[in-house]
């Protein structure tokens, strides 16, 4: 690698990297009700939308959702009698039911939607690495019979002439 | 016109009907005259249904109001612009709209392949015409957009009437992004159909050759490439209309349309592998299947309700119609695999774990799994329904966990595939190629680290974007440099050189390089900033370097609405920037009010301002800004993958041509007979 490549190079990323992340800063914090109202869905049913995030008026989707905000003063109410976050979420759902959590419990039924993920991943993977071991094996298995065959015939050469046409093509 | 309208329609759905039925026929008895009259048939129809959405247009253009489609969404007082988009604002009228994107995808297949690929267009031609067949059906018949107002008559009749004006737009279609995002994303959506009926057309036909798959390939790129702008568009406007500071929620809408796009990436890398080594052949149609069949679980999902969205505009009872349909293409899809699976046997060989092959295997996994957990999130709250009784919700947060590292693998993938070569990669190559990139990523995310960013994810995400814009750039400047070497050329002229005589791949780097700026500015995310507050005249918002100074609150009243609007002078740093104009929207016709977001917009950040209401009791004003870094990124992002995309279906030019006025090389006669010459003066490899 010459000098310059790798000068050329260097400034790209660097320039990729440093553009961005000057802009970078720490969170700043909303008031701590908006905050938890991210966590409990809004009860205006026309949605998945967080009470912190619902924006729309009379079951159409223009502005800040009423009912969110009720639910926002209701989270206000509990924390200004001194519940904890967690306390809070759960007087919440005790209100308006474990359809008001935004994400599925991660226990009972919720717990599969964490799962599933995982073992699709997992799944898949050992799938890909199966078949690739599987078309390994064959890949071996035709090198071995093309090393033991003394000459090439007319149709493997043109064979292989077709293949490397396709794999340099466009 | 309604009259016109609704009878070209109906003419429409028998000359659909004909192609369809008169194209199996075709194809059992092979005559060139049904062959020529189905085509036809199938080409009046796509005539048929232009001339039924132009009905609609005039209809509403012209306030018709004795249309039950246009009182519920028009009104006199509505602009132009508006009117003609509001074909597409409701259910018949968006299905309709369908219907027309789809007949000019079909009238551009069997017009342009008339008299090409004999074997396969009448089968082409049969599917499409199937397809058009089902959206005139349900336009017909289900959700037609030409009824008439009419109430029971005293002598036991219908009475038609006409309402003096009608209820008006939805506020929130009220924007111009509106005009341009249900075409783009609908274009996506009935784009798929064309590859569907390719691969499904080859597999039944038995088409020999790959052929078949450059076609599909072709006409996925496309479809795919509005899916993106349609996406990206639909994410800009939910950003710049409804106000709650993010563009991207995770309604079911939003994933519904989310989903073919993750299989049509996914089939757009994996039919390289069948392109190039004759590999996946039985995963690539499947793919294109179950891309179009997506295609159609997601308007299904959206218009039937079962699922709550924000797009309720579209819910309705016709979700049953598609999933008949559904079946039926599972069935169809079904059946033609088991007859002729043995056309797709492939000669799967892989020389090397560490290969072009492999990193193609495994994002496709990737993308397949993103997809899968979409699909089962979105319909988790079903699921649970169904066997507890209870909903649970499945909100952003959910699909933000989950998605996020599924997609800083992707971005990983994304740097490393092209570096891989094809068959084997040897060590030495693995050093050579991955050692600047690996050091300037990992130079990148000390950067990021150095200025603060502490969110893991963010972190990983400029490591992983610095690593892959790396690696796109080397690759520019490898083949550059030995085009420079040639023919002089500066290095700018080189790599544009470069990029014309191979499009597919560079035009592939160019997006990969979108996807990178897209990725860095959702890490952005990661560093949002909110704040709402009550503030009278006079007062103020600090956030970030920014102070917000409300001047005043006025009124403006527009024909179709009355706007309250906040005057909010801008300053960093103490010094004015601008002033920012946020309105609240009152539509009287509707009874119906709509936030209009101020946005402060630079590469660094965007600062987001809503008026957020009037507190009851006090009557203070509510401001809510947030400050968002690096949306920008999103949509410029946006931008270079549709370039790419554009790049990448434009056909190649000759590399002789290049080396025009230089002598070609001598090749050996035998050479010369086994590789063609266009092989031979090409560099690098794909």
């Amino acid at each position: 690698m010459t000098r310059t490549r790798r000068i050329l190079i260097m400034a790209l990323g660097l320039t990729i990297a440093a553009a961005p992340v000057t802009v970078l800063r720490v969170r700043a914090e909303l008031d701590h009700a908006h905050e938890l109202g991210k966590r409990i869905k809004c009860s205006c049913g026309g949605c998945e939308q967080s009470a912190g995030t619902c924006y729309h008026v009379g079951g159409s989707f223009s502005g800040p959702c009423d009912l969110a905000k009720t639910m926002i003063k209701e989270i206000q109410g509990h924390l200004d009698k001194g519940l904890n976050d967690d306390q809070v979420i759960q007087a919440m759902i005790a209100k308006y039911g474990p359809g008001a959590y935004v994400e599925p419990p991660k226990t009972g039924f919720g717990l599969v939607a964490w799962v599933m993920p995982g073992v699709y991943l997992l799944a898949g993977a050992a799938l890909v690495v199966f078949v690739i071991s599987r078309w390994r094996k064959r890949g071996v298995a035709a090198e071995a019979t093309a090393r033991n065959t003394k000459s090439v015939s007319p149709e493997i050469l043109e064979r292989a002439r077709a293949l490397a046409r396709k794999a340099t093509e466009e | 016109m309604d009259v016109f309208g609704s009878f070209a329609l109906l003419l429409a759905f028998v000359c659909a009907l004909y192609a369809l039925l008169g194209g199996i026929a075709a194809i059992l008895t092979r005559h060139p005259l049904l062959i020529k009259s189905t085509r036809q048939a199938g080409i009046a129809a796509c005539c048929l249904i232009f001339l039924a959405t132009l009905s609609v247009v005039y209809l509403f253009v012209t306030d018709n109001f004795s249309m039950s489609y246009v009182v519920s969404h028009s009104n006199r007082d509505l602009a132009t612009f508006f009117k003609v988009v509001a074909l597409w604002s409701g259910q018949e009228g968006s299905l309709l709209f369908w219907c027309f994107l789809l007949s000019i995808y079909i009238f551009s297949v069997l017009v342009a392949y008339r008299n090409k690929h004999g074997e396969l267009m009448p089968y082409v031609g049969t599917i499409l015409a199937g397809v058009q067949l089902f959206f005139l059906t349900i336009s017909n018949f289900v959700a037609s957009p030409f009824k008439s107002l009419a109430i029971a008559g005293s002598s036991g009749g219908l009475e038609y009437f006409a309402k003096a004006d009608g209820n008006g737009l939805n506020p929130v279609l009220q924007y111009p992004e509106m005009i341009i995002h249900p075409p783009n994303l609908y274009s996506g959506y009935t784009g798929f159909t064309i590859p569907f009926a390719f691969a499904l057309a080859a597999l039944l036909a038995r088409y020999p050759g790959e052929k078949w798959i450059h076609l599909t390939r072709k006409w996925t790129m496309i479809a795919w490439c509005f899916q993106t702008v349609g996406i990206l568009l639909g994410a800009h406007w939910a950003y710049a209309v409804l106000g709650w500071g993010g563009y991207w929620g995770w309604d079911p809408v939003e994933n519904a349309s989310f989903l073919p796009w993750l299989t049509g990436t996914a089939f757009l890398h994996s039919v390289m592998m069948q392109e190039k080594r004759g590999m996946m052949k039985v995963w690539n149609v499947w793919l294109v299947f179950i891309t179009f069949m997506l295609c159609i679980l997601g308007t299904m999902l959206t218009r039937s309700g079962v699922v709550s969205s924000v797009h309720a505009f579209a819910q309705s009872n016709i979700g049953s119609w598609f999933v008949g349909f559904l079946l039926v293409v599972i069935a169809v899809c079904l059946v033609a695999y088991f007859k002729n699976r043995d056309y797709l046997k492939s000669e799967n060989q892989l020389d090397s774990m560490v290969s072009r092959e492999s990193s193609f295997l495994f994002n496709n996994l990737v993308l397949l799994v993103a997809c899968i957990a979409i699909l089962s999130g979105t319909l988790f709250p079903v699921f649970s329904e169904w066997f507890t009784g209870s909903r649970i919700s499945v909100g952003a947060p959910f699909f933000n966990k989950v998605n996020i590292p599924l997609g800083l693998l992707l971005l990983f993938l994304t740097g490393v595939g092209p570096l891989l070569a094809w068959r084997k990669t040897s060590g030495e190559s693995l050093r050579r190629n991955f050692l600047w990139p690996i050091v300037i990523g990992l130079l990148g995310g000390a950067i990021a680290f150095a200025l603060g960013a502490r969110d893991f994810y963010a972190l990983v995400c400029f490591l992983l974007s610095t690593f892959v814009a790396a690696t796109i750039g080397a690759e520019f400047y490898r083949g550059a440099k030995v085009i420079r070497a040639r023919s002089n050329l500066t290095w700018l002229s080189s790599a544009v050189e470069l990029t014309l005589r191979n499009t597919r791949r560079y035009g592939g780097y160019i997006v990969h390089f979108g996807i990178v700026m897209i990725f860095i500015g959702l890490a952005g995310q990661a560093f949002n900033q909110e704040v709402q507050k009550e503030i009278g005249v006079g007062g103020t918002v600090r956030i970030g370097p920014y102070e917000l100074l409300l001047q005043a609150v006025d009124q403006k009243q527009e024909k179709n609405y009355v706007a309250e609007r906040m005057i909010v002078e801008v300053l960093k740093n103490h010094k004015p920037v601008m002033i920012l104009f946020p309105e609240r929207r009152n539509f009287p016709t509707n009874q119906e009010s709509g936030t209009m977001v101020a946005i402060y917009s630079t590469l660094r950040e965007d600062l987001y301002v809503v008026y957020a209401g009037v507190n009851q009791g006090s009557e203070v004003p509510t401001i809510h800004v947030f400050l968002n870094p690096l949306v920008k990124w999103v949509w410029f992002g946006g931008i270079v993958v549709v370039m790419g995309t554009i790049v990448a279906l434009l056909p190649s030019r000759h590399a002789a041509l290049v080396l025009a006025g230089s002598k070609a090389p001598e090749v050996a006669p035998g050479f010369a007979n086994a590789v063609p010459s266009s092989v031979a003066l090409r560099e690098g490899h794909d």
